[in-house]
């Protein structure tokens, strides 16, 4: 088969480096979910402050010289849109558009898109963190909660699969 | 050979390697040999058995007298308020908080200075502060503080002074020069200062 | 010697521009591999395209060998590393959760960034939608707390969990994961897809 991307093995040890690194020398993984949490705790305190300041949730983040958006993940994701741009510019796949399988329509797709991103964020702040943030990483850590997260994950995908081959075959 | 196999050969004997060595469990030294040289050769942490029996008598709250000694020793004499932690076991994780901090002052002593000097060494490698040697040890302490010798009439005025703050020492302590608890003795020297420990960050992270 | 900036040898202020280099890298190879495409990322719950399981695996266990290493060698304090704690039942209803929404939406967080960057629609949606996820989760939260706390094992690791040593452990997983590969390719020959 022939493909426009790089190959997965080699890839897959390039992406195990950079997890490598941010061990090394910041002492912790890679994330994603977080830094999206970030956003939200920020935009919800700008709108309602009394609420975050009195939440069991918020509170954690705000107050006192505490800013969210002055966090590791936040930064990261900046360097993932920046190196995704990057990596889209090089291999010409800059593009405006609706990825989906072509039986559906792109509205159907966009509908799942933000139903399996409300489930994803949901269930990533009930899992304390998402595939990169609890399962690569944690898998790579050794923790028991990265391989659960990563069982998880992929079985309830598997398991699901059937359910929702309209979609994607 | 694809990209493919060679990570696949590489990934498989890695493996084989890794789960063949022993784990790394050693503490990391944080100071180097240099850094220890100096430190050695500064003797900052010496503290004299005057200094430790004054901060004894006057109660200090800082002070915290570690007896590095056998246990079996430890039972049979140890100064007031020490705590026994031998030599042999100071590694433990149990110990780990007592002799890295930064609010007391840890004042290790054995028999001699030998063992004694055995913990600190490897204590400051790792990077604790705060601890301390007793000057002479246990020897020392009965030889001076708890039995002083009077000091010939040739001596300087400081030996005297000394003696008589020793033979108070030594009567506070119930030791044998049983004489009334006189001047508060000039002999105490300024105290070390303790060493703020840096807040000894958990490791952070998640999503 | 490592991890660097928690045993401050590099200031805490370099902490957030590592971060972005990091992120750079990070961001760089997902797209490399292929991880903006939510076809390419669904295609292993069908078997035609299984550029997930080898990526992610291959990353996790490079990852493993790198901190066995450099444990080994010195150069790095895993007792410094940050190890997620184990909460069982909220990791696993999380995961399932997770799960429903990958092959609902096609994407996970860190991907979808990554495809948002380069200009794909879906993924800015499932962006959207995650905000809102968390938001709803965060809302709710003082009714979930009791749930989200349960089960706390701390950071438990699998090798003390199953009493062997990381090495071990580390050379389980390679098994597991060339065994898995090996499948993803026949599963790939077997429902053979082009590629979008």
């Amino acid at each position: 088969m022939k493909t426009k991307y790089m190959n997965p093995y080699l890839a897959g040890v390039l992406l195990g480096l950079v997890l490598l690194m941010a061990f090394f020398f910041s002492g912790r993984g890679l994330g994603a979910s977080g830094a999206v949490k970030s956003v939200v705790v920020t935009a919800v305190d700008i709108v309602a402050p009394g609420h975050t300041a009195n939440s069991d949730y918020y509170g954690k983040y705000v107050g006192e010289g505490k800013s969210p958006m002055k966090s590791w993940l936040v930064f990261e994701m900046i360097g993932v849109m920046v190196g995704g741009f990057l990596s889209g510019a090089l291999s010409g796949r800059l593009k405006w558009r609706v990825e989906h399988f072509p039986g559906i329509t792109a509205n159907r797709r966009l509908v799942f898109a933000a139903a399996g991103g409300i489930l994803f964020g949901f269930g990533s702040q009930l899992g304390r963190g998402c595939t990169s943030g609890s399962a690569l990483t944690g898998m790579a850590s050794l923790s028991v909660a990265g391989f659960v997260s990563m069982m998880a994950i992929f079985g309830t995908a598997f398991a699901l699969a059937y359910l929702l081959r309209k979609n994607w075959i | 050979m694809t990209i493919r196999n060679i990570i696949f050969l590489g990934l498989i004997l890695l493996g084989i390697v890794i789960a063949m060595v022993p784990e790394n469990t050693t503490k990391p030294y944080k100071l180097t040999a240099e850094e220890m040289l100096v430190e050695v050769q500064g003797a900052a942490e010496m503290v004299s058995a005057d200094d430790v029996a004054h901060w004894v008598i006057s109660k200090d709250p800082s002070l915290q007298l570690i007896d590095v000694r056998s246990p079996d020793e430890f039972q049979t004499y140890h100064l007031e308020g020490a705590i026994n932690i031998p030599l042999s076991v100071i590694l433990k994780d149990e110990y780990q908080d007592m002799l890295d901090q930064g609010i007391k002052m840890n004042v290790l002593y054995s028999n001699g200075t030998i063992n004694s000097h055995q913990a600190w060494m490897i204590l400051r490698q790792l990077g604790f502060e705060n601890n301390y040697v007793m000057q002479g040890g246990l020897n020392y302490w009965f030889d001076t503080i708890m039995n002083p010798q009077e000091p010939s009439v040739y001596s300087a005025d400081e030996e005297f002074a000394k003696y008589d703050f020793r033979k108070a020492a030594s009567s506070a302590l119930g030791g044998g020069g049983a004489v009334a608890l006189s001047a508060p003795a000039k002999t105490k020297a300024d105290k070390p200062k303790i060493i703020r420990k840096k807040k000894k960050k958990a490791p952070a992270g998640g999503c | 010697m490592g991890p660097l900036v928690p045993q401050e040898i590099i200031g805490a202020d370099w902490n957030l521009f590592i971060a972005f280099v990091i992120g750079i890298g990070f961001g760089f190879v997902l797209e490399q591999a292929g991880f903006s495409s939510s076809r390419k990322l669904a295609g292993l719950f069908y078997g035609y395209d299984t550029v997930v399981l080898k990526v992610f695996f291959t990353g996790a266990i490079t990852a493993m060998l790198g901190l066995l290493f450099f444990s080994l060698f010195g150069w790095i304090d895993l007792s410094l590393i940050y190890v997620n704690p184990t909460f069982i039942w909220s990791a696993i209803t999380g995961g399932v959760i997770m799960g429903a929404g990958f092959i609902i939406g096609g994407f996970c967080p860190g991907t979808s960034v990554c495809a948002a960057a380069i200009g794909k629609i879906d993924a800015m949606v499932f962006i959207g939608g995650i905000l809102l996820g968390i938001f709803f989760f965060a809302e709710g939260f003082s009714f979930m707390k009791d749930f989200y706390m349960a089960g706390a094992y701390g950071p438990l690791k699998v090798s003390d969990f199953f009493g062997i040593s990381g090495g071990v452990m580390a050379l389980l997983v390679i098994i597991a994961a060339l065994v898995m590969f090996k499948l993803g390719e026949l599963a790939e020959k077997k429902w053979p897809r082009e590629e979008y």
